[in-house]
């Protein structure tokens, strides 16, 4: 069977000023993405994940290598009909509604009829957007414009999403929606390339991840492989007084070869500090 | 190699756009050369009149609106000729017409304009003296018929434009030329466009020239038997020339043939003799008309020949010393 | 999902992204110009001139300043339409990124460029064609007045049927006729290249301001073509070789967009023929499809 993605010792250098100068935006990457992934492409600004998608998209020409979506050729119109692209900060036509959007882009892949107006509703409820349905983009959020894109992204059943920062200038609240938006399509058996800036994020979706640092790939594996630490072991403790602590501690120092490295209170992250907080504000108001 | 792939498509457009050109060239000309056939394309604008348009109308005109600059320039002429800036005003229309050289609008009205009003104006400037009044009169009528010349030359086939030549070549009070007239007439008459009037006024012009009469009285009898042709004018003519071929016929005999009664006679002959403007022969006439007055006993009060001395003591030129 | 479909230039997909830049279009208010044609056209009623030497004179001044104006102005709306929109389009589209979306998807870039022209024509068409009615309405009231007051004129002259009748047609010719139609599709055609023009110049430049200007150069320039042709194929009299190359190099980049200028002729009461209409139409297809090519192969490797 094909990957979804194969990106083959990808080489891509761009011309800088008028005259002369060379930059290499993407060295020797190669990245294989089985059907059914979610692939996270993580590194800081600058170092090639754009340039990456865009030449999987046939957006720009390889300088070398190849890149190919489910076999085919990515320069090829083809190997467009089966992937969907949601890309960094989209603008869409601010003249359209969010329903004249989906349809615009329904029809660019072919479809039309009451196939497509029960896509477009399909979708828009999918996105949470059924009640934007026709006001114009013009006078959307950065989120319901970042949902509206992944719906977009989604018109023509795509079986490879290829998502570029998809939550970048997103609030939390809408962030977790996006987040939440790619567990479904993982469920439904939808790969996912996903390229981002924003670890957390990366780290609660993706199943296998690389690091992209200055055009070239500098780690690649399953992520559970990546973050464990093979040699150290976490104890999650409730209800324990500090006089069980200091038992345990003792134990560890007789053992003589293991070593207690920190105890204290576990920290929840700030995201989901937030996320809990809001909710709570949210549950309140609506039951008063 | 990336970019040579890209430089190599620049060079294929280059190539593509240049052959493209080469394979165009004879078939824009052909195209070209068939709509100035058709009089659909007009000449190249002039330079000279490029400076007369001045820069902002200049660029409307060079944006393919020759017409509508033609247009806003006709506009500013009236305003010359509200306020009789002559000189201004025939550049205009020199202006006009070589933007829209095909209407025949501009060079009518221009034509008009110069030889009529702007000659005019200085026949009736009293304040300058005769001398300079006479020769800007004589200017200006001059002018405007070079201007109609130049719009027939343009205009090969309106018959109208060419009327309008001939009629001031034949204008009594403009400086008149029967040949050149009769010449206008017979172009705008071989047109095949014009109404029937031109080709009697074409014969009118021959009639005026002492050489040419023998001709008009074949074409006057070529044309005897078309009933469009039995204008009074005409009648009266064929009268004038029958006489003229055969000077020993008896007018009376004669008046009759071509007129069919003596009243009928009388009142043609009568009209005929006493325009003075026209110039057209009068031979016999004058015997028919006494014949005539004396068998309708005509009141000598009424004689014709007492309204022709009148008339003729009646100044009808200022200036024209031909007569 | 839909691989039977033809790869290229497929009329539907075509046919979405065209209705869209119309719409686009439409949403910036262009049709706004409709309203300053229309006072054009009644600002225009005002112009005629009082001074009349002759029934044939009469009125005239006025059918030709209405017709003047109209389509002077239709050939203001149309040039700058097509160059300023399609050289909008473009770009506007590269930096909102939307190209990217819409090139994500299986649109192959022919298709996408193919729609953006047909888009802009077919708004400078529709735009025409109500401008060309509103026109034919005013000139048709406006002949008839100036028919009246000749002939009203004519019989105070005492002029025979004959010569009315003769005179009546002749003004009927500059009213509104078959060949004034014709002209009225000039004006488009004329726009069409020069929108092809402003296209292939936009898949080179970035720079909006670039293609306008440039396309504006070429619009002047094409004006002249013919004269450089000529004067390359009359052998470059009085200038030497160098001359003869550039007027040759003039002559076969730019197009010769004289012989639209048949439009003038038209104005002034020539008759157009069907034939000789068909061959403008032919050659601008040409221009269209050899500079709709061009930008296309320009386009299709661009990095976007």
């Amino acid at each position: 069977m094909d990957a979804a993605v194969e990106i083959t010792d990808l080489t891509k250098d761009f011309k800088t000023g008028i005259r002369g100068g060379w930059l290499r935006a993407v060295d020797r990457v190669s990245i294989r993405i089985e059907p059914g992934e979610v692939y996270g492409l993580i590194g800081p600004n600058g170092s090639g994940k754009s340039t990456t998608m865009k030449a999987l998209l046939g957006l720009v020409a390889p300088t070398e290598g190849s890149c190919r979506i489910f076999g085919s050729d990515s320069l090829a119109v083809d190997s467009r009909e089966k992937v969907g692209f949601l890309p960094e900060n989209p603008y869409f036509y601010k003249h359209l509604s969010g329903a004249e959007t989906l349809r615009f882009y329904g029809k660019l892949c072919g479809l039309g009829g009451r196939q497509l107006d029960e896509r477009v509703t399909e979708l828009l409820d999918l996105v949470d957007l059924a009640g934007a349905r026709d006001r114009r983009l013009g006078g959307y959020s950065k989120g319901m414009l970042q949902r509206i894109g992944l719906a977009q992204a989604l018109v023509q059943d795509p079986q490879l999403v290829i998502l570029d920062e998809p939550t970048a200038g997103v609030d939390p609240v809408g962030s977790r929606q996006i987040r939440d938006l790619i567990l479904e399509l993982r469920g439904r058996g939808i790969t996912v390339f996903l390229c981002s800036h924003l670890l957390e994020q990366v780290q609660e979706v993706c199943d296998r991840v690389g690091i992209i640092f200055r055009g070239k790939m500098v780690r690649e594996g399953r992520l559970d492989e990546l973050l464990a630490i093979e040699d150290e072991t976490e104890i999650i403790l409730r209800d324990a007084d500090p006089a069980l602590v200091g038992r345990i501690a003792e134990l560890v120092a007789a053992d003589g070869r293991a070593s207690l490295t920190h105890t204290g209170k576990p920290r929840t992250t700030l995201e989901r500090l937030f996320l809990e907080e809001t909710r709570k504000r949210e549950e309140a108001r609506s039951s008063s | 190699m990336k970019t040579l792939r890209q430089r190599h498509r620049h060079l294929l457009v280059a190539a593509i756009l240049l052959v493209a050109g080469v394979v165009r060239l004879p078939l824009e000309r052909g195209l070209s050369d068939e709509l100035l056939d058709a009089g659909l394309l007009q000449p190249s604008v002039e330079l000279e009149t490029r400076q007369q348009v001045g820069q902002s109308l200049w660029a409307v005109a060079l944006g393919g609106l020759r017409t509508l600059v033609a247009t806003v320039l006709n506009l500013r002429a009236d305003t010359f000729f509200q306020a009789q800036q002559w000189t201004e005003l025939a550049d205009a229309f020199d202006t006009m017409t070589d933007l829209a050289p095909r209407t025949r609008y501009y060079w009518d009205i221009g034509s008009w304009h110069m030889a009529y009003n702007a000659s005019a104006y200085y026949q009736n400037r009293d304040d300058l003296p005769t001398l300079r009044r006479r020769a800007e009169w004589r200017d200006w009528v001059k002018r405007g018929t070079r201007f109609l010349e130049e719009g027939v030359r343009n205009n090969p086939d309106d018959w109208r434009l060419w009327a309008n030549l001939a009629y001031f070549y034949s204008d009594p009070l403009k400086l008149v030329d029967d040949a050149r007239a009769e010449e206008a007439y017979r172009r705008s008459w071989e047109t095949g466009n014009a109404l029937p009037f031109i080709e009697r006024a074409m014969v009118y012009a021959m009639a005026r020239q002492p050489e040419r009469r023998d001709e008009a009285l074949e074409r006057i009898r070529a044309m005897s038997d078309d009933p469009r042709a039995q204008v009074p004018a005409m009648l009266a003519l064929r009268y004038a020339l029958e006489y003229r071929a055969d000077p020993g016929r008896d007018p009376l005999e004669l008046a009759l043939e071509v007129f069919g009664s003596e009243e009928r006679a009388y009142r043609i002959l009568g009209n005929h003799y006493l325009d003075l403007n026209g110039r057209f022969p009068n031979d016999g006439v004058a015997e028919a008309v006494a014949v005539l007055e004396n068998r309708l006993a005509i009141d000598e009060e009424k004689s014709i020949f007492r309204e022709r001395e009148r008339l003729q003591a009646m100044p009808i030129h200022p200036f024209d010393d031909s007569r | 999902m839909s691989g039977s479909r033809p790869r290229l230039l497929n009329p539907g997909r075509v046919g979405v992204i065209a209705r869209h830049t119309f719409t686009q279009l439409v949403r910036m208010k262009v049709f706004y110009f409709l309203a300053a044609f229309a006072l054009v056209l009644i600002g225009v009623q005002f112009l005629d001139l009082p001074v009349h030497h002759s029934p044939e004179s009469t009125g005239v001044q006025l059918l030709f300043s209405i017709k003047s104006a109209a389509t002077g102005t239709m050939t203001l709306f149309a040039v700058v339409l097509g160059v300023v929109a399609t050289a909008l389009l473009l770009p506007k589209d590269v930096e909102d990124r939307t190209l990217y979306t819409i090139l994500a998807k299986p649109v192959p870039r022919l298709d996408y460029l193919a729609g953006k022209l047909l888009g802009v024509l077919s708004l400078i068409f529709v735009s025409l064609v109500i401008m060309d009615l509103l026109l034919v309405g005013v000139l048709a009231v406006k002949t008839n007045a100036v028919v009246a007051q000749q002939l009203a004129m004519a019989d105070a002259e005492g002029w025979t049927a004959a010569m009315k009748a003769n005179l009546e047609a002749d003004t009927r010719q500059l009213g509104p006729t078959w060949s004034l139609q014709g002209a009225v599709l000039v004006v488009f055609l004329r726009a069409a290249v020069i929108a092809s023009v402003a296209l292939l110049l936009s898949t080179f430049s970035t720079s909006t301001l670039f293609t306008t200007v440039v396309g504006f150069m070429i619009y002047v320039a094409g004006f002249f073509q013919a004269d450089a042709r000529d004067f390359y194929f009359s052998g470059g009299e009085g200038m030497g070789m160098a001359g003869r190359i550039g007027s040759l190099l003039v002559a076969v980049v730019i197009p010769d967009l004289q012989i639209y200028n048949v439009i003038d002729s038209v104005i002034q009461g020539e008759v157009l023929e069907a034939v000789l209409l068909l061959k403008v139409v032919g050659v601008t297809a040409f221009y269209v499809l050899v500079y709709g090519f061009c930008s296309w192969l320009v386009f299709a490797r661009k990095e976007i």
